[in-house]
Order: structure tokens, then sequence, then C-alpha cells
């Protein structure tokens, strides 16, 4: 276990800092006169710039001062953000990124070439006229003799690890500060909650500054505190000490005319410090830690991977134990194997939740995906996120980062149409791109939804029949068609552009979602737009499996694609030949697993139908026994066993045997092929 | 963190750690403490580790005991808790005394 480098935790803190700049950037573009998001972008500046200090990143410090500095007339509301403005402050993100990740790949000239932009377009002459807020934020007047602060944080803020007392210290570096506590709102025992902040503070701060500079010093907890600002028009009488003076010394009288806090700050005359023996209080930094609760803790991803194959292998060793217990007769033995097994489930869910990501952290990355493609293809769209709070496996996240950035590219280049067909056509100038993503049981509903023209399904089928792909005049549904548009090198894009109509991609989109064990469907009206929707598995690692006997192997089927199980009557064995199965009134086909599989023996009499769906495809699979749920460890298959795709990976049960799990698309796919099959020769 | 009931009057000294991180712990300790004695004596004397949290909590406990008319007497403040007080803007002992009227800085 090794302490991690510093610069990588700045670098990790760094990129959850640029995702907030962007998504303030982006979003100002939207409403430019959003206050709020001013100060989200700068508080995120400001912190990339002193971290970046401290961490000896001075390129990326010097740089973001620059970019701070002219960012800041926007701050000061002097300078609307522009859609130019906001391109090239997004630019300057990007190379200030690069500096941290990539200092070698970057060059003094582009920067200086962002920044001369930055400052071009803040000093243009674009002004507008201050807001009400502003004017109250004007330079003190020279009558002024500093500022009355009345100080109310949120019940919540001790929790998030803020401290009052060190802003009240920072405030203190501004001048000398008469602080006052107000325990009004200290409620009786009962009725406390230790952690919540009850106390507020009245502070005179005896000191010529800005609004500005007051304002820095609560800029990190300005959205949980509750602060009025008004002029000191003269010195009043202190009654309480000036703080921090009497740190550390004796108890002075109130009376005790206050000196300035700059010369308390200061080192103490000998003499003074002489009497006293006790502790100096600690560093500041080291007092900070100690205030703060631990809400988070920051850990490797390849720890998390490292948990779960460990928690993985206690499932296995588990199901051994139980397999073992259940063979015996000692009751103690079963007792004990079935609390390790409510355990170690407990250990594999609480597992699993610790690598859960909002599915938010990779939706905001497509917010600059849109913003760029919208420029460059000068097509205005709207993008819509909704359900950012899902949570998915963090590697599901990592793989569906690709597949999103293709669908959400076709959409625009293809699926949104130009400005001038939309007016034509009655729609409004700006197209719509939504992306959501909802629970749906034991999946994930990923939908990427345009309100483009939607997919010309004549166009699809001409090229499908020009590709040979199907015969002039085939019977098929639309949505057979556009099933196509999953074959690889498949494009009915007229023109190749740099972003898509190559035909290489929605093939790989669907490889990718079904090597996570999902589906894609795509849905799609004339004029009104597309619908792609993923169905996705919550994790990667370990699913609740269905465990069948077929012959004399065992397979598992995902629980997560079962709607039930049905015998398999006499009729539908008389129906031999038809594999069709009447489920309440709806013909469902079905496979014989025993015939995939190539099984020896006598098939048990009464066999079993396990119905299994993707989307809106049902299939009943055949099998001898139904075993019973299982905690499935998925393992993957060899690479001598890669073209074998009706299996998705295989499992170690209770005995140490293996059992491989059935790919449930590839099963369905095969089912309507055998359909498809059994159609056409009944035509004939 | 001990109550010592055989001494004639219940006192309560208070741990090392009195920050957020343990503030819960200390709470259930005083009001476990305040419901079994008339009278409390709270021992300041250990405290290594304050913040905004002790405050609130000593302030708390001996308005409730103000209240209640039942005392509570703090005793010994320890130099971190004093300089926390005194960081919170509690900055002279009469101010403390104000807050806390039964504090006694007893050795």
């Amino acid at each position: 276990m090794s302490a991690m480098d510093p610069t990588e935790v700045f670098r990790q803190e760094a990129s959850e800092l640029f995702e907030v700049l962007e998504g303030a950037l982006l979003d100002l573009g939207l409403r430019p006169d959003d206050r709020e998001l001013v100060d989200s972008a700068f508080r995120a500046l400001h912190t990339i710039k002193g971290s970046g200090a401290m961490f000896g990143f001075d390129k990326v410090a010097s740089f973001t001062h620059e970019f701070e500095t002219a960012f800041d007339r926007v701050r000061e509301g002097e300078i609307k953000p522009t859609q130019d403005l906001i391109s090239v402050a997004l630019a300057a993100k990007d190379y200030i990124r690069a500096l941290i990740e990539d200092p070698q790949s970057t060059d003094d000239v582009i920067g200086d070439g962002i920044l001369d932009d930055l400052k071009r377009f803040v000093s243009s002459d674009q002004p507008v006229a201050p807001v009400a807020e502003i004017t109250a934020a004007a330079p003190v007047e020279s009558k002024q003799a500093g500022w009355h602060l009345y100080l109310e944080f949120e019940s919540h803020i001790l929790r998030n690890g803020s401290n009052p007392l060190d802003l009240l210290e920072d405030l203190c570096k501004l001048g000398p500060c008469f602080v006052v506590p107000v325990t009004d709102g200290i409620p009786f025992l009962d009725e406390m909650e230790p952690e919540d902040c009850y106390l507020k503070w009245d502070v005179k701060l005896h000191a010529v500054c800005d609004k500005d500079a007051i304002d820095d010093v609560f800029m990190f907890v300005q959205d949980e505190m509750k602060l009025t600002l008004s002029p000191l028009e003269h010195v009043e009488a202190p009654a309480p000490m000036p703080l921090f003076q009497l740190l550390d010394e004796e108890p002075a009288p109130v009376a005790e005319m206050p000196a300035p806090v700059a010369e308390a700050a200061a080192p103490k005359p000998a003499a003074k410090a002489e009497p006293k023996s006790e502790p100096k209080p600690e560093p500041k930094a080291e007092a900070k830690r100690d205030d703060r609760g631990i809400a988070t803790v920051r850990v490797q991803a390849e720890r998390l991977d490292e948990l779960m194959d460990r928690v993985g292998e206690l499932v296995i060793a588990q199901a051994r134990l139980t397999q073992l217990a259940s063979s015996g007769s000692d009751l103690s033995i079963k007792m004990i194997a079935e609390e390790i097994e409510r355990l170690a489930s407990s250990l594999r869910d609480t597992t699993m939740g610790a690598r859960m990501v909002p599915i938010g952290s990779l939706f905001g990355r497509f917010r600059r995906l849109i913003h760029d493609l919208s420029r460059d293809l000068s097509k205005p769209v709207e993008f819509v996120t909704t359900g950012e709070d899902t949570e998915l496996d963090k590697t599901m996240i990592e793989c569906l980062a690709d597949p999103l950035v293709h669908l959400i590219r076709n959409a625009i280049d293809h699926g949104i149409e130009d400005t001038a067909t939309r007016a034509a056509n009655g729609k409004t100038e700006q197209g719509r791109i939504e992306l959501a993503a909802v629970h749906s049981g034991a999946q994930v509903l990923v939908t990427v939804k345009d309100n483009g023209g939607g997919l010309n399904t004549a166009r699809i089928r001409a090229k499908a029949e020009e590709q040979g792909l199907i015969a002039a005049g085939a019977v098929l549904t639309d949505h057979e068609i556009h099933q196509f548009l999953f074959h690889p090198g498949f494009s009915t894009a007229q023109t190749i552009s740099a972003l898509s109509g190559r035909g290489v991609g929605m093939d790989v989109v669907k490889r990718t979602i079904e090597n996570m064990r999902g589906t894609i469907d795509l849905s799609t009206r004339p004029g009104q737009g597309t619908t792609v929707t993923l169905r996705l598995p919550l994790t990667l690692a370990i699913i609740e499996g269905l465990l069948i006997r077929v012959g004399e192997g065992r397979y598992i089927i995902p629980l997560s694609a079962v709607e039930e199980c049905v015998e398999l009557t006499a009729e539908d064995e008389r129906a031999r030949g038809r594999n069709f199965l009447n489920v309440r009134g709806n013909l469902v086909p079905f496979l014989r697993l025993r015939e995939i599989m190539s099984s020896s023996g006598s098939p048990d009499r009464h066999q079993k139908t396990i119905i299994i769906s993707t989307g809106e495809s049902r299939v009943g699979l055949v099998a001898d026994q139904i075993i019973g749920n299982h905690q499935t460890v998925i393992k993957s298959l060899s690479k001598l066993h890669s073209d074998v795709t009706i299996f998705s990976g295989a499992t170690i049960l209770g005995d140490g045997t293996a059992a491989l799990i059935l790919d449930v698309a590839q099963l369905v796919a095969l089912a309507q092929s055998k359909v498809e099959k059994q159609h056409i020769s009944e035509a004939a | 963190m001990a109550l010592n009931p055989t001494e004639p009057k219940w006192s309560l000294r208070l741990p090392a750690d009195c920050s957020i991180a343990a503030i819960r712990s200390v709470y259930d300790l005083i009001r476990e403490a305040f419901g079994r004695q008339e009278r409390l004596e709270i021992d300041c004397s250990s405290v290594d580790k304050a913040d905004v949290t002790s405050i609130q909590l000593l302030l708390s406990t001996a308005k409730t005991g103000e209240a209640q008319g039942r005392p509570v007497v703090l005793t010994s403040f320890s130099q971190s808790l004093r300089n926390t007080l005194r960081r919170a803007g509690f900055a002279s002992d009469a101010m403390i005394d104000q807050h806390f009227p039964q504090k006694r800085d007893g050795t």
C-alpha cells in the first residue's frame, strides 16, 4: 500500500475541476447573465491556480493567473460572456489541461495566442451596464471605515469539511477584525445535532478594502452561507478584543484597546512569549485536517478492481462451502455456511456499490462534444440530459464512452437537419438531442434521442439490396431493415464527412454494447427523429444467474434476461419441427439447448422452457432441469473460445466444475434466424 | 473520557478529541451524564482537539443546565479549547464567563 503521489492527487483534482469549469463555461453560453456560473468557473480557476502553484506546476499557475485576470472583467459584470469568448475560454481550459497532463505537447506560442485572444475579447468595446448587485459592490467610499459583516452558515457546512474558524482567520488578514459570536441559535441538548453549525458571527472589519476581497474569503462556501455586508461609516468603539491578539496569551481586560491584527499576527516579542509554557497551537493545516469529518475517501481504481476480484473468489469459495455443508448432516456447519453465504452476498453488494459511479460524470463530457460539433456543422443544438444520478459500475462507464460519442456524432451529423431544412419542415431552428439514463430492474437504460429527420428506411433497404444483404423484394419489417445499420461497412451517407459516413462505427457500437452483455435497439419516426436505446447490466463482474442443466453440462443464464420458466407440454412436444411455444396466447419461438450443445443421452422426461427476452424479442430455451439461482462470478473465456459466440463467459460452481454463461443476445439472434429460415422454407 | 461515580459529585472528563470527528460520542456521553445526576461537572483539561462543534456542545450543555435549573460546572479549560474559543470570537475570559457562567478554572 503505497501513498499516492501528491502530483497525481493534484492531477485528479484538477481533472474534476476541469469538468466543473467546462460545465460552467458551456452553461454560461446558454445563460450569460447567470452570476452563479461565472462564480463557479472562477472558483474552479482559482483552485487550479492555487493548487498548481502549490504542487510546482508553475506554468499552470502563471497561465491560469492570466486567464483569471482576463476573465475577471466578466466576473465584474463589465463584459458579457459571448459565444466567442466562451470558445476561447474553453481553448484556454484545454491548454491548462495539456500543461498538467502532457506538458511536452504544449507550446508557449499557442498559450500566448490563446491569452491574446482572451484579452482581445475582454478588452473589446462591449461593456454592459453594471447590474444593481455590482453597484452595491462599488469601491469603498473615502469616508467608509470598513465593513460590517453578519455570517450565517448552512447547518451542514461543518460536515462538508469547511471550517468557519479558518474563514474568520482569513478575514482577519484583511485588517483589524472584531468578531462577536452569536449564540442565539444554539439549541438545547435534546434538540441538537452535534455536527450541525448553529453559531453565527457578527464581524466588524476595520479595513478599507474592496467587497471582492471579502467575497474571495468566502468564495468556496458562498453557496452554503448567508453573508450580509454593509459599510461601516465610522470607527465604532469595539467591545471585544480583536481576534487572535489573545491567542496563547492570558486573558486581557475587555476594555483594552484593540491592536491591529497585523501586529498581533507578527512574531511576539520574546518577553511576552516567555512566560507561556503551553504548547503552541497546531499548524493550520493540521488543525484543518482534525476539524474535517471523513466524508469521502479517494481510492485508486485498481484497488477497487482488486477488491472485486477478491470478493469474486470469496463467492466461489462460499459456493463450495455451501455445497459441502448441504451434502453433510452437521447442522452447525450448515448454519455457518448459511451465515457466510449471507455475509458474502452482502459484501458483494457493498463492493459493487463502492464501484458505482453516477453516469453524469460521463454525460458531462458530451456537452463539449456537442458544443464543438454544433459550431463546426453550423447546426444549433440543444443538449438535454436526464438521469445523471443513475449509477453504473465504473468499468461500464469507461466502456460506454466511445459508443455514446459515436451515437451522438451520428445524431448531429445525420439525424439533425440543417437549419434551412428544419425551417422548411416547420421545425424550430435549434435541434435537440436528449441523453437519458434510467434504472430498469437489474438494468440501466441509456437513450440517445434526436428530433431530426429520422431514419430513411427506403434508402437503408436500397443500400442493403445493393450490397447483396437481402434479395430484392424480400419481405422485411422496418425494424428488420434498420438492423442493417449494424452491419459492418454499412452506410447510407451520401458524403463522407470527417465525422461519419464511412460505415465504420455502428457495428463496433453494437459489438461493444454486446460485449458488455447489453443490447442496442433503434426506433425512429420519419420526420420526428430517432431514439437509440442501450440496455446495460449494472455490473460486469458478478451477476445473478439461473443455473440449468442440459444433458450432463451445466449453464448459466443471466437472471436479468429471464422472464419466466414454463414446462414444455406434450402439446408443444407434438408440434416438433415448428419450435413455437404457446405462452398465454402468444407464440414464442424456442430453441432446444440439447440440440445446440449436441448433448448425448436421452432428454429428461419433463423438459423445462426458460423464456428470455432482449428488448422486444422473446425466446424460449429448452433445458433438462432448472437447478436454481446462482451468484455468478464472471470469468472471461480464453482466446481459443472467443469465436464461440453463444457463450459470454464462464463461472466456477460450488463443486469446482465450470459452467458456461449463455449469451442471451446471440441466442435470441440465433432463434430469429431459425424462424426466418423456417418462414422461407414454408414460403418455398 | 470517564465518569467518576465514586467522587462526591459526579464529574465527566472530556476526551482529548472533541472535534467533529468525535463529537457525536462526546454528545452521547454528556447527554447520558446529564440524565443521571442533578449536578454535573465537566472537566475540559484533556481536550486537545476542539472546533466549532465542541464550542456549540458546551454552549448547549450550559444552556440546557441553566434552563433546567441544574448546575453544570465547566472546569479547567485546556489551552487548545481556550484557543478555539478565542478563534471563534470568545475573545476574553469575560466573554467566556458570559456564556459559561458556571465555568471554573480551578486546578
